[in-house]
């Protein structure tokens, strides 16, 4: 009897596997087909317009629509509460905003498009999710004067930048004096950070673009090898960038070796004894971005949001003590600075390799000095 | 000729199977196995289907990657370690309070209510950030307070030690919870006998009290490890610092990957599967060497032990615990939430305080909406779970229905899902399901009732093993039937164990994010995912004030969930 029952579940079992049909629901969704959707035919038909000529279509398309938009985000929830109102107060458009980590946007926009579910209109999270997105084949076109302004070296096909991440040493002004300041990334290979230096435990896409950078430079694989792993030898490993500038301020670390800026400065505002200028250089860049889904019910309020936010957005996102794609007076927020973009299309490639990597270079971490 | 004779009597058989299948009881059974088993194959089947397959079909790869990494054994070591030590810790410091507790008359009894309440509410983040603030080497007040006595650096908060500790306090009142139901549902009369014929107090404590208890032992025992060994921000705050790395942290990495190496997560997940599975076993197997019910038929009534001189000591030891566990914690929350950013305490750092995260954490848009729904949500979960739990844990512990110990089994798999995945395995199904489920606060509520089902069925279990059979055997004796002796002799006696199941799911339903965060639509926002953002955008301050919000609400909650619960619990 006990085996009946055994049967009775692997049946319930069976009975579900059925029902999903085929391969691993994981395995990704298949990639959209090739037939243009309604939302895409509307895409095309507004890409190359300009000007109030685009701006009347979209508010006239956008109001057959019904007006609702909705959005998967993982802009923090600060900023989002700021620019979701402010864009429906500017076009009367009713946003419904879904917020989470850029881990769980993108599983939540794989699985319901694998089930054919029409959730998001835009997404707007982080470059890897975007990325794959966009290469599952499940964002539509997207053109404007906004998007060309945006530095050459982010205009990625299927999605566009609305703000970018930037890597840069922080510290400590209370533990740091003058002299243990980082000028350059290599600095902070130096014994001298010993014991007060810490890495975060997922910042493989930060170490990725640094080491692919020090190739190129001509450095051997060997030196470069050994520069990270000084830089590991007597650090703190933590998990989280903001926990870790939450211990920065309080002096457990003295120096975050690739902090978010945007966090650097806000704890700062908050009177924080932390800094980041002048910025250690070449500056590691990632870009956050968003892309109009192709299945979206609202592709003319979609695109509406996106010109919003690459337009009136971007002084919304500068004013917030984040870097905006764009600045307000149309020029490169990252001009004058040496820029490291992290490759996108590498860290799909080859991402899971780097993070493998680095993971074994970080567990070397744990030899603190005793003192 | 005996072909015959079995024809001949196959009617017979047939009417009296079918008499036994038709019977009121039978069918409840079935009905709650139906549901139970519903619940918890979803996130099952669609683990088990990820693990052991890619697009191809059949695979074993996720095992290959899960564990052919060369760190994997000191991985499992480390897992071990950690979770053995804080399991053991919670159950002594939990048992040894609930004997206390329910037993004697040791002084200070409401304080027992905060401490074994107030770690759960705590959310797992602020309760390790305030142990780091209080035992880091570099920046803990504890430490700075005994630098003048001991030197610097006294405790050091980020080593497996440390790890053990705050987890093991963190977890003990789930322990305390459910010990505080089996003492109370225990015959005292037969420590009294103990003690009158001769043994010593330690003595019987260890071989009248401790056995009887035993079954509730156990199931907290196994709560525990399980617990720890899927324990998440201990290891990832306290341990990475110094490069520990246990399962979760892995299983963490495995899911960030791309494409998620659901296969690679799934594989260590059937791994705690089978540690857990090896768990229920061993728990059943020690249990059935149990003398039975120590509730019996005979009146009993729960006579305090006075404790004499040990009085004082005893006394001394819950003050200290409440303070460790509870006060120190809660200080260091509370302080933090007055401070615009977190400094070690100075005359500066008290004159910069001011309410402002407090006013800022009632401004959240969104936070009204979360606490309606979390309250919602952890009330409807905990309720529905230990409705089904009562019957589930009779058709298991009592029914003599054959097959019974699998859904004891499958109720307790959801433990060991990684939240993740179970968010995602509930989100395949009802994105193709014809039900409007998807997208609504039913569809959270489905994923509580399925994470919480191994708690309440493990608290409904050890409740229903503690009762002896002869109470239900003379109600149906005296024409009772099975609804009735169950309603009015079964629940009342095991009012006290779902009671401490429904505390324990309401409180920490309030704390899920990794499924939530997923299934969540606007609108149907819960605290947990106020929690996180607020983690995720650094803002401890706020974070800390939401914690010391949440302890205030959820411990009146509590409270008033207790003085209802004793009216239809045992009174004592």
């Amino acid at each position: 009897m006990s085996r009946r029952s055994a049967l009775a579940s692997l049946g319930a079992a069976g009975l579900l596997l059925l029902s999903g049909c085929g391969g691993a629901p994981t395995s990704g969704p298949a990639p959209g087909s090739d037939q243009p959707t309604a939302a895409e035919a509307v895409y095309a038909e507004v890409d190359p317009l300009t000007g109030a000529a685009r701006h009347d279509r979209l508010v006239e398309l956008a109001a057959q629509e019904g007006n609702t938009l909705s959005l998967y985000t993982s802009l923090n929830a600060d900023i989002a509460d700021i620019v979701v109102p402010q864009f429906e107060q500017a076009t009367g458009v009713h946003v419904d905003v879904y917020r989470a980590d850029s881990e769980t946007v993108l599983q939540r926009t794989l699985q319901e498009a694998s089930a054919g579910f029409a959730g998001a209109d835009v997404v707007e999270t982080n470059a890897t999710q975007m990325a794959i997105i966009a290469t599952q084949g499940l964002t539509g076109d997207y053109e404007g004067e906004q998007r060309n302004k945006i530095n050459e070296q982010f205009r990625y096909e299927g999605w566009t930048p609305t703000r970018f991440n930037i890597f840069a040493p922080a510290w400590n002004t209370n533990l740091v004096r003058a002299d243990l300041v980082p000028h350059r990334w290599e600095d902070l290979a130096d014994p001298k950070y010993d014991g007060i230096l810490s890495l975060e435990v997922s910042d493989y896409d930060w170490y990725m673009t640094l080491h692919t950078y020090y190739e190129q430079q001509g450095m051997p694989a060997a030196d470069i090898d050994r520069l990270f792993a000084d830089m590991v030898q007597g650090s703190k490993v933590a998990k989280g960038h903001s926990g870790q500038v939450e211990l920065l301020s309080a002096g457990e670390f003295g120096v975050v070796a690739a902090s978010y800026t945007y966090l650097t400065n806000k704890a700062r505002v908050n009177g924080a004894p932390v800094d980041d200028q002048p910025f250690v250089e070449p500056v590691v860049a990632r870009a956050n971005g968003a892309g109009l889904l192709r299945s979206s019910k609202h592709p003319a309020t979609a695109m509406l949001f996106m010109d919003w936010m690459l337009n009136d957005g971007q002084k919304i996102i500068l004013d917030n003590g984040l870097t905006p794609a764009v600045m307000p007076d149309g020029t490169d927020p990252l001009a004058g600075h040496q820029v490291l973009p992290v490759d996108v299309q590498q860290l799909i490639e080859e991402g899971n390799d780097w993070s493998a990597r680095y993971d074994e270079l970080v567990r070397g971490g744990e030899q603190l000095p005793e003192k | 000729m005996a072909t015959l004779a079995t024809r001949a009597r196959r009617p017979g058989a047939l009417a009296r199977w079918r008499e036994v299948l038709l019977r009121p009881r039978t069918l409840v059974a079935a009905a709650i196995t139906v549901v139970v088993g519903y619940l918890a194959l979803i996130p099952l089947v669609y683990l088990l289907w990820t693990t052991f397959s890619d697009a191809q079909g059949f695979s074993l790869g996720g095992f290959a990657r899960a564990y052919g990494d060369a760190r994997i054994g000191e991985l499992v070591g480390n897992s071990l370690w950690f979770a053995a030590g804080a399991a053991v810790l919670s159950l002594a410091v939990g048992t040894a309070l609930a004997y206390f507790n329910v037993r004697t008359d040791v002084p200070f009894k409401a304080l027992f209510f905060a401490a074994s309440i107030i770690p759960l509410i705590i959310p797992g983040i602020l309760y390790t950030i305030a142990w780091i603030f209080l035992a880091s080497p570099t920046i803990g007040l504890l430490n700075s307070l005994l630098e003048p006595v001991l030197g610097p650096g006294t405790f050091d908060v980020f080593t497996v030690w440390g790890m053990i500790w705050v987890e093991g306090l963190h977890l003990s009142p789930i322990a305390f919870l459910f010990m505080v139901a089996a003492f109370r549902s225990t015959d005292p009369s037969l420590e009294e006998s103990s003690l009158m014929s001769g043994a010593t107090r330690v003595q019987t404590f260890r071989r009248v009290t401790l056995p009887l208890v035993r079954p509730a032992l156990l199931s907290a025992a196994l709560i525990m490890g399980v617990r720890s060994l899927e324990s998440f921000e201990v290891p990832a705050l306290l341990g990475l610092q110094n490069g520990i790395y246990v399962f979760t942290s892995r299983i963490y990495q495995v899911l960030r990957s791309f494409p998620v190496d659901f296969a690679g997560a799934g594989a260590l997940a059937v791994g705690l599967l089978a540690v857990a599975a090896l768990g229920i076993w061993l728990s059943n197997v020690l249990s059935r060497g149990h003398a039975g019910g120590t509730i019996t038929g005979k009146g009993f009534r729960p006579r305090p032990i006075d404790l004499g001189r040990w009085k004082p000591v005893v006394g001394g030891g819950i003050l200290l615990y409440f303070f460790v566990t509870v006060l120190a914690p809660l200080m260091v929350l509370l302080y933090t939430a007055l401070l615009p950013y977190y400094r070690p305490p100075s005359a500066e750092a008290f004159a910069s305080m001011n309410l402002d995260n407090f006013v800022a954490v009632f401004n959240l848009p969104s936070v009204p909406t979360a606490l309606r729904n979390s309250l919602v949500l952890g009330g409807g979960a905990a309720t529905i779970v230990m409705a089904l739990m009562a019957v589930a844990a009779w058709v298991v512990v009592r029914s003599g229905i054959p097959g019974r110990q699998l859904l004891d089994h499958i109720a307790f798999s959801p433990l060991v899902i990684p939240g993740l995945v179970l968010g995602v395995g509930i989100a395949f199904v009802y994105l193709r399901s014809p039900l409007p489920i998807y997208g609504t606060l039913l569809i959270l509520l489905i994923a509580y009732c399925t994470r919480y089902l191994p708690y309440g069925m493990r608290y409904a279990v050890s409740g229903m093993q503690t009762i002896s059979a002869e109470l239900e055997e003379s109600a149906q004796v005296s024409g009772a039937g099975w609804w009735s002796t169950f309603r009015r002799v079964l629940l009342p006696l095991i009012a006290p164990a779902l009671l401490a199941g429904w505390v324990y799911i309401f409180v920490v339903s309030f704390r899920e994010l990794s499924s939530s965060i997923l299934l969540y639509t606007p609108g149907n926002e819960v605290l947990s995912i106020s929690i996180w953002e607020l983690y995720a955008n650094a803002r401890f301050g706020e974070l800390s004030a939401l914690g010391v919000i949440m302890v205030l609400v959820l411990a009146v909650l509590v409270a008033v969930a207790y003085k209802v619960g004793a009216r239809v619990g045992l009174k004592s």
